[in-house]
């Protein structure tokens, strides 16, 4: 079943935080729509526990709508922005840390050349983000992933997976230069 | 370090959160004063959240976005101000206007008092209401688990470690006519890139995923989980999968318990 269904459809982020800002519940539930399955599914993965999940997609777009107005669409990505505050969130709970709820919604700048507001364009970066993570070396993807889902930095990848803190640095370094070149916008067209 | 990050990819590495101490704080004291370095982090945070969408999209419950609907809409309207009645246009003397200007301008810093105090106390009472949705949510998950403890149909399960398996102990309860699984346990953290993953295995059919999880030194797992109603259970069992869980076991038993 596809959730994005109505007038709000082809509205672009920045016409619906627009709307927001103006009050607009239908434009909050558009922006949901387009974006809370990106998230959940993300804090899922994090969290392990739907329920907890559920609640931090809760709180994200109500503060969404109670903040709307510090988002400036014009220099910053939306769903970027969003999955920031929603990894942050939920590692934080799995670390039983609790920053004051609202203290980074102002703080994060994340721009984006990628456009990903309709169903298909998210199917696709899945596609391409998929791809860029599988085409790593295990050992790379691996340390990716403990740093993305688990919050974990440096020194605590090579303490979880007994490697030298040399190797997992090399690793981390070598993978986020191959993400960077695989993402690229350039490289969607080839 | 007071200079640019001599490489590009310690802004990901950043967004990533892989930096640690020193060099932590030398981006961030670093892109407080440069407009060119914070611009070049705003870019990493961006490919770096692009690692969300890595993972399928998982629809929520429709309950959730009711919920958030609800909670926008209490919201909304404890915080609007209520409308000022329109005032008569009086053409009243000269001495009425003397009296009647001064008492308006008061009345107006009065109703501007009255409507900052009115929207404080309404940004309270929403906050209030959403923390009350909280607390009910809460004792609701209460009541589900004193349901379960308390139900006499309720079984015991302790799930015993295997040989040549991380160590661990864990207890599971279950209620099948609630649909209704409690799981607590401690065990060694999994390999890299694997996660646990309990099943309840039935008596006839596939096993069912019971709760994917990731186990830390020292830190019990505890959850509640629904699952379909009536499932009479042979078995639990805790198996080793790749990161993110599987449909259907495919790694070692780590800990099982038979039913009695």
């Amino acid at each position: 079943m596809n959730p994005e269904i109505g007038p709000e459809v082809r509205a672009s982020d920045a016409a619906l935080i627009e709307r927001l800002v103006r009050r607009d519940e239908a434009a909050l539930a558009a922006l949901y729509d387009r974006y809370a399955g990106m998230l959940l599914s993300v804090l899922i993965r994090i969290l392990r526990d739907t329920q907890a999940a559920e609640e931090i997609l809760q709180d994200i777009f109500f503060q969404l709508w109670r903040t709307a107005s510090q988002f400036d669409a014009s220099r910053g990505s939306l769903p970027g922005w969003l999955a920031v505050i929603a990894r942050n969130r939920a590692i934080s709970r799995l670390r039983r840390h609790n920053p004051a709820a609202g203290e980074e919604l102002a703080e994060r700048a994340v721009t984006s050349p990628l456009n990903f507001e309709s169903a298909m364009a998210q199917q696709q970066l899945l596609g391409r983000v998929k791809g860029a993570l599988e085409s790593l070396p295990k050992e790379q993807r691996a340390a990716i992933e403990l740093a993305y889902f688990e919050g974990l930095t440096h020194s605590e990848i090579a303490r979880r997976t007994g490697d030298p803190l040399g190797t997992v640095k090399t690793r981390l370094r070598t993978a986020v230069e191959t993400l960077k070149r695989t993402l690229q916008p350039s490289a969607a067209s080839t | 370090m007071n200079g640019h990050p001599t490489r590009e990819e310690d802004f990901d590495l950043y967004a990533l959160g892989a930096l640690e101490g020193d060099e932590k704080l030398a981006i961030e004291s670093h892109v407080v004063s440069c407009a060119d370095c914070a611009r070049k982090l705003a870019e990493a945070e961006g490919r770096i959240a692009l690692l969300a969408f890595a993972t399928p999209r998982v629809e929520p419950e429709p309950a959730v976005k009711q919920l958030l609907m609800e909670q926008v809409r209490a919201a909304a309207e404890s915080a609007a101000p209520e409308r000022e009645p329109e005032s008569e246009r009086t053409t009243g003397s000269k001495w009425r206007n003397a009296v009647l200007i001064p008492v308006g301008a008061a009345l107006a810093i009065a109703t501007l008092l009255l409507w900052n105090e009115n929207r404080r106390l309404d940004q309270q009472l929403a906050a209030l209401h959403a923390s009350m949705q909280q607390q009910q949510k809460q004792l609701q998950d209460a009541r589900e688990v004193a349901g379960l403890i308390t139900a006499s149909d309720t079984i015991t399960v302790a799930l015993a470690p295997q040989a040549g398996m991380p160590k661990g102990a864990a207890r599971v309860m279950y209620n099948a006519k609630m649909g209704m699984l409690m799981y607590d346990g401690e065990i060694e953290p999994a390999p890299s890139g694997k996660n646990y993953q309990l099943w309840l295995v039935p008596a006839s059919g596939s096993p069912i995923n019971a709760g994917v999880f990731t186990a830390v030194s020292g830190q019990p797992n505890h959850w509640m989980m629904k699952l379909p109603q009536g499932i009479e259970p042979k078995t639990f069992a805790v198996t080793l999968e790749p990161a993110g869980g599987m449909p259907q076991p495919t790694g070692p038993k780590v800990l099982v318990g038979g039913v009695s």
